[in-house]
Formats: structure tokens, C-alpha cells, sequence
């Protein structure tokens, strides 16, 4: 399925898109954790070397002063410095301009280190010296409160503490400048022994400071001019635009994959939606179907399945078929739609009857056919239901708008297995016998037989046309004015293996049904034609059905047979057994149009019986009929009938038509006939139909 | 005049900042695991390549972690080039060896122990020889979760037992804690210590190893002798005779002094000290004053020591 296919599609997409994601995702947490590592170092740096100038500077100031801070500072740069130079996010060529930029900066707080190292050895001479110098002048001062101090003491403390004092000024401005232009020592010129000492120890310091004062105060200043501050400065900008572009690109990125993933839910989010729309649809037809399966769309009852079904799931189930007689004329009569209501009010009023029986349920089996399956239940309980039914219905007004349809039914019950087969066949039986509206099937009825006969007679009737053993018999029509036989009738027999012989009553019909047919016509033609060239003195008669006439294979075979031996077929007439299926009398009037061609003569047979019309003789041709042996049979007896022959006979004359009377089996019969004036009588009067005529045209009476 | 002389004292006194000197923490954290295993390394004379000598041959925690000897005798009866510098309170040095050319124990611990004249080892050596002691595949396995012994977790060991070598509460210590009074003369030891000078270099919590400092910066010391100094590291010719100042923690315990073990007492180092560093000549009264503040600096020995 495509649509299938589109969602697998999407979602494949969908989970490569989430993986994207994830990954993306962490990469970007890495690189903004690694950028955020990064740059909270260089803030750190940052921050450490101004605490350490801080520190550097209070070491200036303060004489005492522990330098634990300053080496611990120092010693967390380098630590920071170190961690700064394996940064991840420094991989990346892209970050090469920084890692130059941090080599630098190595070089820069190696450089600072070495200075700070220098310049605390500096400070400490200096301090010390400074210190002693203070002390020196204390000590001096300490002693002058016992004793007195001459002018040259005097001279040289002042001068002392003014040293002292240009060299503290340096010391806390950093300027050379107050030491430049003095001679800072005291002078040498002492006399007296105490200051000569004092003088001594002094300038040993004062000369010291002197030498080391221009490089501690570079070393210092040189201090406060690294330029680390700077560089940090500058590669904190280079790192931030740098890692700026980096961002940009992770969200042009997250932008896209976010897009995607959007694009994504929606995308997947309408194909269920469509997904869910057909999937509904596919439910629906299911279900349909699946009703469609058990129920009868017109009707909704259960349908045929559904009861082959059923019956196989139940015991003792008991059939009852309702079938409506004569439904395809309503159909023809009112049309489709009124037929179909009607289907449908008569399953609503069997619903509706049958509503307070237990354990039944109401089917539509076929076109015209209702069935009621019960279960458990007493066949004569069945029987009454059946018989109310069957009276309810046939008293019931079906109305629609202005018209009301009675109708009637056919109810079969049966219990017997196979269940729907015995049902089928006792409906069949009683739609064949219209005074009976309901049965029960029984074995008793035979119905089974009948089946299992018409099977061997077909078999037989195989063989026989195997075996050539169909064959026609001869039964002579005599002229009642002459009494000598001028032709005979081919009648169709069968002969059996044992050597007797079946009269077309027996298996005609059945092979009426089935393709022989076809076969014993032309059998029958064949045979007769030949045995007619032996006969030259009679006429002959061949039975057809006036059905067979449409038959076009039939008909066709009939003129072959008829243009290869012309002379024979000009003394063959055709019998044409009048039935009710026949609409197109032009084409019968074609058919005798052409037997008239060969100088056949066209007969109706059994007229007088059944369908007989007399409209027939309007539009056809016909030459001769055949009088009905019900009617022959009984003018002795039976005053209408006499006058019923008188009415043939006088029709016939007047249509000039020629009549031949059937069943003449007394004298008494055949002397009537005469009277009456028929011309031909046909019986076992005048003789049995035999294998072949007589030679002679007499008549012997047995 | 009195003025002046009183502003200049105040001036002076004014610009002395909080105590130079801070205690040593009674709560150092310690791992006692690694710290024991530690002590039994650093005891074993298995890291020695003929097994004549351990850590503690030459850093004797007993008696003030350093070497009373000049210099240590090593490998084979080999010779030291300087002084042995005590292990106690080690982890508070700045930097590691008189020249300071390493920042971490871990880094000092390495050098012994490969060096020629000293262990004359090589990790792989230790680490084969370590690896078959079923006693340390026990101990690492406790201390460590590992019976996997590298050279790293030895040195760590050793590094964790080094840690653990503080000597706290020293009177001095409990006086800037104010828990005692110092006597007379071992405060005006102090306060001599300070004016002086020696405070300039020796101060923070290891009483120096903070800084480098110039042996001789007032007068020229023993300039032809050629001892591993600061130059050695810079090849800076200013740096010749630089060494790390050392602590004075303990000093009264870790005679010879100097990197050349040239003074044999207290007094001897004082008196080479205030002339070659300072520039003064302390009198007999005053060096005894200070030598009475230095003994202030012994603490309790390693509480790690007790332990077995």
C-alpha cells in the first residue's frame, strides 16, 4: 500500500531526524560546555594575575608579608594556564589563531614568573636593608633617652632619618628620582667614636640600597608592565568571535533540524490522520462485507451463507422454505422496485408473525424464497405455523400508494437431512400440484426417487443412443372414407437391453432437459426419412415440439437432412405439439414456409387440449390438426365432447383445413368419426405403432 | 625631633601587615589507607635497586625528616650533590628540592627514586617488584580497589603518606592561635626574627619554601662552589647561589643547615645568615632569643607515625 509505504518513509526519516537531533545535541552541549570551560578560565585567569598584581603590590607596600598567596596564585595560573591549553573545544583547527595566542601567553607568564622571582629577591634585600636602617636609627634613638646627643649626633640622626626617609619615599613612589640627585650616605666625618660606629653600620646599608635601588625599582615597575592582561584580553575577544561564528553555525543547524522535526510531526501527524480516514473506510467496507456475508442486503435478514452455516453449528434443525408462486410475474408486472419492497414488507411481516416463537430465526434464500430455521421443535408445530402463515400471507394487502398486491405462497417444512435439499424438493413438488400450499417432507413422497430416476433414465437413454438403439415406431392413419392407410405417424421408442421398448412418455421429457434431445430428433429424422424411401405409397409424420423450432441447430439439421433426399421429404409432414412458450410466430411462419418448400405439410397436434388458440390459424399455415384423444377418446360417451368434435370439424372445414382424429380405439368411435365427417382416424383401432408400416395398405383389424 | 623619630616609628610599624607566620591545620584531610600503604613504601628499602636503601634512609621522619648526614649516601655508596631537605611539612613548599625544578611531590618522589646515586631505580623495576609483594597486593587492593599496582598509585602512595607528614601544634602555632603565651625571651626572639629581616623571606605557613632567595645577598657567599642552585634550572647567571628558602619548621631538629650543611648549630646558621643575607652582626643575647622563638616552630610528630 502507498500510503503505507509513505509512512514508513516519513517515519524512517522521522527517527534518523531524532538521531540527528540527539546528536546534534550533545555535540552543541559539549561545545557550549567546553566554550563555557574555556572562557570561565579566562576570566579566571584574568582575575588571577590582577590578584596577583594586588598581592605583588601589598608585598610592596607591607614589610611583612607572607608570600604563601603569591606562590599559591601563582601556581593556580599555571594550573588554569594548563587546563586552558587542553581544552577541547581548542581541537578544531578552527581555534588555531588561539592556541598561537596561549603560546604566547606561556611565554608571557613565564616571563612574569621569572620577574616575580627576581623581584622578591630584590624586595627582600631592600626591605631588609631598610628595615635594618629604621632599626639602626631606633636603636640610636632608644639610647639617646639616657644619654645626651651632641650637634653631630644631632647632624647625623636628622641626616640619618632623612635617608631613611628618601629611601622609604622611593620605596613607596617606585621613582628613582627621589635618589637620584643625593649622595644618600651620611658623611664620614664623625669624631666622636658612637657616631663614627653608627655612621659605619649605616652606610654599609645606605650604599646597598643605593646599588640596589635602579634594578628593584625596574624589577618592579618591569612587574606592572606584562602585557598578560592584554593578551588575555585580546584572546578572550578572539575566542568569543571565534566561538560566535560556532554558534551562529549550531543554530542555522538547530534551526534546520528543528524545522525537519517539525516538518516531521506534521508530516506524520496527517499521514495517520489520512491513515486513520482509510483505515475507517477499510472497516467499513469490512463490516459491510462482512454483513454482506451474513445478511441480505435487500431484506436484512440473514442471507443463504449464513444458514449453510448455521446448520452446521446446530442440532435438530428444522426447515421451513416459503416461496412466493409466480414473483417473476410481479416483477415483470410492476417493475423491479415494487418487487423489491414487496421482498421487503413480506420479510417485515414474517418478522412480525413469527416475532413470539422461541428458537427460529428468518433467512432470504433466494430471489422469491424466505427461510425459517427452527431448532428443537415438534414437525407438526412447524406444520400449523406453516399453514397460518401461509393463509396470513395469501389474506395480506400489500399496498403501495395506490396499489395492493395479494400474492401467495409455497411453504415446504422439513426436518430430514440434508436439510435444504429435502426442503427444496418437496417446495418443487407442491408448486407442480396448485391445490396444495403447504407440505412436509417425508421419504414416503418419493421425491427422491423421482430425482434418482430421472439420473438412470438419462444414463439410459446415453446408452441407448450409444448403442443406436433409439429408434422410431410406425402407427398408421387411416382414411375413414376409404379405410385404407395412407400414412403413418413416427413415434420415438427406446428400446431397453432386454429387449423391450420405452415409450417417449417415459423418456423424453427427461431427455428434454438435457442435450440428447437434440440428438433423437435427428436420430429420429434420419431413420424416419429412410424407412419413408422404402414406402413410397405413404405419407409420413414427424413429432416436434414447437419450441424445437426456435432451436436453430435443430432446424438446420431438420432441412439437411430434408435437401439430401428431396422426393422423401415432400411425404414428410411435421406434428408440431402446440405449448405455451411460443411468441414468435414469424419465425414459425418462416419455418413452415419452408417445409411448404419441400412439399411437407405442417399438423397441429393434441388440438382441442391445454393451450390450444385458435389465433394460430390466423397467421400460420397450416395444413392439417390433430384432434385430441381426450376429446375422440369420449364422443361416444360424452355429448359435449361429440359437440366439441363437430365444432373442430367445422372450424377445420371452413379453414379448409384438413383433421385427423387420435386415440380411435373402438368401432363404435370410428363409425362416429365417419359420420361426423373427420377425415383421417389414427388408434389402436386401426393398429399399434409398429417397427415398420405395412406393405400393404388394408387395414387388419386384431 | 621626638616627633619625627615617633612618625617614623609609626610609619615603620604601621606598614606590618597581619602575623607573616600561619599555623599548620589540625584537620588536614588524610586518606589512612593510602596514607598506611604509603608509610610502608616509603619505608621499604624494595624500591632501592640492591635494597640497601628506602625513602627513610635519608628523610628521617623521626628526627625532623631530613638527613643528619651532609649529604645522603645512596646507591652503592654514592653521594649526594646537596643537602637532604626534610620531608615533614613538605606538601607546603611552593616548589620541591633546594632549586625548586618541580612543582608536586609526586614529581619530587620521582627523582630519588630514579636517581643514579640514590635509588637507582626505574618504574617499571618498581612496579615488577611492588607487584609481587602479596603484603601490597593486599594493601593497594584496600586502599586503591585495584591488585593492579601501577608506578602511578606507588607514587601516590608515597605522595598520600608525604601529605600526611605535618607537624601541628607547635607552641608557636598555638600561640598565633592564641591558645599560650610565648615566654619573654622567645617573643622578643620573634620580634627580633622580624625586625630583622628574616621574616622578609621566612614567613607563610611553612615559615618559608615560599620564595627564592640569593644565599649572600649582602655579602657574596662561597661563590666558586657548584651545588645544584636556582641557575641550574634558569641557566640565569643572576640566579647562581639562589635557592628556595627553606622552612624553618622543625629547624631545631634538622641540623646540618644550608644546602652545603656548612653550620652544625642553630647559632652557626644565624651568624652566616645575618651576615651574608642581612648585613648585621647579631649579638650572642640576641641569636639565643631567636634560636628560642625557632625551637617554638617543632611540632607534633605526624600523627600518621602512630599508626600501623
Amino acid at each position: 500500500m502507498k500510503l503505507r509505504r509513505i509512512i514508513y518513509f516519513v517515519l524512517v526519516v522521522g527517527v534518523l531526524s531524532s538521531f540527528a537531533m540527539v546528536y546534534f545535541y550533545t555535540k552543541q552541549k559539549a561545545f557550549s560546555e567546553n566554550y563555557k570551560q574555556f572562557l570561565s578560565s579566562m576570566y579566571y585567569l584574568e582575575n588571577a594575575e590582577e590578584t596577583l598584581n594586588y598581592l605583588i603590590l601589598q608585598n610592596a607596600i607591607y614589610i611583612y608579608h607572607n608570600h604563601d598567596a603569591i606562590a599559591q596564585k601563582q601556581q593556580e595560573i599555571n594550573d588554569t594556564f594548563q587546563t586552558l591549553q587542553t581544552s577541547k573545544i581548542l581541537l578544531d583547527a578552527h581555534y588555531k589563531t588561539i592556541n598561537l595566542s596561549l603560546e604566547k601567553l606561556q611565554s608571557q607568564i613565564q616571563e612574569s614568573n621569572t620577574k616575580i622571582e627576581k623581584y622578591l629577591r630584590f624586595n627582600a634585600s631592600v626591605k631588609n636593608s631598610l628595615l635594618f636602617l629604621t632599626r639602626h636609627i631606633d636603636n640610636a634613638a632608644e639610647s639617646l633617652k639616657q644619654e645626651s646627643c651632641s650637634q653631630e649626633c644631632k647632624d647625623i640622626f636628622l641626616n640619618a632619618n632623612l635617608i631613611l626617609k628618601h629611601y622609604n619615599n622611593a620605596t613607596r613612589m617606585q621613582d628613582l628620582d627621589y635618589i637620584k640627585d643625593t649622595k644618600l650616605i651620611l658623611s664620614d666625618t664623625a669624631k666622636e667614636k658612637k657616631n663614627i660606629d653608627f655612621i659605619q653600620s649605616f652606610n654599609l646599608h645606605a650604599v646597598f640600597l643605593q646599588e640596589q635601588y635602579p634594578q628593584y625599582i625596574a624589577t618592579t615597575k618591569n612587574i606592572f608592565k606584562s602585557h598578560i592582561g592584554l593578551t588575555l584580553q585580546q584572546i578572550r575577544a578572539n575566542f568569543t568571535a571565534l566561538a560566535l561564528s560556532d554558534f551562529k553555525a549550531l543554530n542555522a543547524f538547530s534551526i534546520i533540524l528543528f524545522s525537519i522535526l517539525i516538518l516531521f510531526l506534521t508530516t506524520i501527524s496527517f499521514l495517520f490522520l489520512i491513515y486513520m480516514r482509510e483505515n475507517k473506510k477499510l472497516l467499513e467496507t469490512k463490516e459491510s462485507l462482512e454483513y454482506s456475508l451474513v445478511y441480505d442486503q435487500l431484506t436484512e435478514l440473514y442471507n443463504r451463507t449464513s444458514l449453510e452455516k448455521k446448520l452446521q453449528t446446530i442440532e435438530h434443525p428444522h426447515i421451513m422454505l416459503i416461496n412466493i408462486d409466480s414473483f417473476k410475474n410481479i416483477n415483470d408486472i410492476y417493475g423491479n422496485s415494487i418487487g423489491n419492497a414487496l421482498l421487503r414488507k413480506i420479510a417485515r411481516l414474517l418478522e412480525n408473525k413469527l416475532s413470539h416463537i422461541e428458537n427460529l430465526k428468518i433467512y432470504r434464500l433466494g430471489a422469491d424464497e424466505f427461510g425459517v430455521l427452527f431448532t428443537n421443535v415438534l414437525s407438526s408445530k412447524v406444520l400449523n405455523i406453516a399453514h397460518i402463515l401461509e393463509k396470513d400471507i395469501a389474506s395480506h394487502s400489500f399496498i403501495f400508494g395506490d396499489l395492493e398486491i395479494h400474492i401467495t405462497v409455497s411453504i415446504a417444512s422439513n426436518h430430514i437431512e440434508p436439510i435444504l435439499e429435502n426442503a427444496d424438493l418437496a417446495l418443487k413438488r407442491i408448486k407442480k400440484d396448485p391445490t396444495k400450499r403447504v407440505i412436509e417432507y417425508k421419504e414416503s413422497l418419493n421425491l427422491k426417487k423421482s430425482v434418482q430416476e430421472n439420473l438412470q433414465m438419462l444414463e439410459t437413454i446415453k446408452m441407448a443412443l450409444l448403442d443406436d438403439r433409439i429408434l422410431p415406431f410406425f402407427q398408421p392413419i387411416v382414411n375413414l372414407k376409404t379405410l385404407k392407410i395412407e400414412k403413418y405417424e413416427a413415434l420415438v421408442r427406446l428400446q431397453l437391453t432386454n429387449g423391450r421398448y420405452l415409450t417417449p412418455y417415459k423418456f423424453l421429457d427427461t431427455a428434454r432437459k438435457s442435450s440428447l434431445y437434440e440428438e433423437i430428433t435427428r436420430i429420429m429424422f434420419e431413420k424416419s426419412m429412410r424407412i419413408a424411401k422404402e414406402y413410397p405409397q405413404y405419407r409420413f409424420s414427424i413429432n416436434l415440439a414447437m419450441r424445437d423450432i426456435l432451436n436453430d441447430a435443430l432446424t438446420k439439421n431438420i432441412f439437411q437432412i430434408f435437401a439430401q433426399e428431396k422426393e422423401v421429404a415432400s411425404r414428410i409432414d411435421i406434428e408440431l405439439l402446440e405449448s405455451e412458450d411460443l411468441h414468435d410466430i414469424e419465425l414459425v411462419q418462416a419455418f413452415i414456409d419452408k417445409l411448404h418448400s419441400f412439399g411437407s405439410k405442417i399438423l397441429i397436434d393434441d388440438f382441442g387440449s391445454g393451450y390450444s388458440n385458435f389465433a394460430y390459424f390466423a397467421h400460420l399455415d397450416i395444413d392439417t390438426i390433430k384432434i385430441d384423444g381426450s376429446i375422440i377418446s369420449e364422443i361416444a360417451i360424452n355429448d359435449k365432447k361429440m359437440h366439441m368434435l363437430r365444432s373442430i370439424h367445422n372450424f377445420s372445414h371452413g379453414m379448409d383445413i384438413v383433421n385427423i382424429a387420435e386415440f380411435v380405439e373402438t368401432q363404435e368411435t370410428a363409425m362416429l368419426l365417419r359420420e361426423v365427417g373427420i377425415a383421417y382416424g389414427q388408434g389402436y383401432y386401426f393398429g399399434h405403432p409398429l417397427p415398420a408400416p405395412l406393405e400393404q395398405d388394408e387395414i387388419i383389424f386384431s | 625631633m621626638i616627633k619625627l623619630l615617633f612618625l617614623s616609628y609609626v610609619f615603620v610599624f604601621t606598614l606590618f601587615a597581619d602575623e607573616p607566620i600561619v599555623p599548620i591545620p589540625l584537620d588536614e584531610p588524610i586518606d589512612i589507607p593510602k596514607a598506611k600503604l604509603g608509610k610502608e613504601l616509603f619505608f621499604d628499602t624494595l624500591l632501592s635497586r640492591d635494597n640497601s636503601i628506602a625513602c627513610v634512609s635519608c628523610h628521617d621522619i623521626y628526627n625532623g625528616g631530613a638527613d643528619n648526614r651532609v649529604v645522603s649516601i645512596g646507591f652503592n655508596g654514592a653521594k649526594g650533590n646537596i643537602h637532604a631537605l626534610t620531608v615533614l611539612n613538605a606538601r607546603y613548599n611552593f616548589k620541591q628540592f633546594w632549586n625548586g625544578r618541580v612543582n608536586t611531590l609526586v614529581e619530587q618522589a620521582t627523582g630519588p627514586l630514579s636517581d643514579p646515586t640514590e635509588h637507582n631505580m626505574d618504574p617499571r623495576k618498581i612496579q615488577e617488584r611492588v607487584n609481587l609483594s602479596k603484603k601490597y597486593k593486599k594493601m593497594f587492593k584496600e586502599a586503591y580497589g585495584t591488585y593492579t599496582i601501577t608506578y602511578e598509585l606507588i607514587l601516590d602512595a608515597i605522595v598520600a603518606f608525604e601529605n600526611a607528614l605535618t607537624t601541628p601544634n607547635a607552641k608557636f602555632d598555638k600561640y598565633l592561635r592564641g591558645e599560650i603565651k610565648l615566654t619573654q625571651d622567645e617573643q622578643e626572639g620573634y620580634t627580633l626574627f622580624k625586625q630583622y629581616g628574616c621574616i622578609t623571606c621566612h614567613n607563610g605557613i611553612n615559615v618559608g619554601g615560599n620564595s627564592f632567595q640569593k644565599m649572600g645577598t649582602f655579602v657574596e657567599y662561597n661563590a666558586t662552589a657548584t651545588f645544584p642552585d636556582r641557575s641550574d634550572v634558569t641557566h640565569n647567571k643572576e640566579d647562581i647561589n639562589v635557592f628556595k628558602v627553606p622552612t624553618l619548621r622543625n629547624i631545631a631538629k634538622t641540623a646540618p643547615y644550608f644546602h652545603d650543611a656548612s653550620a652544625q648549630t642553630l647559632k652557626e646558621a644565624l651568624t652566616i645568615m645575618s651576615k651574608h643575607n642581612l648585613g648585621i652582626e647579631l649579638s650572642s643575647q640576641e641569636s639565643d632569643k631567636i634560636i628560642l622563638f625557632l625551637e617554638t616552630l617543632s611540632g607534633d610528630m605526624p600523627k600518621i607515625l602512630d599508626t600501623f
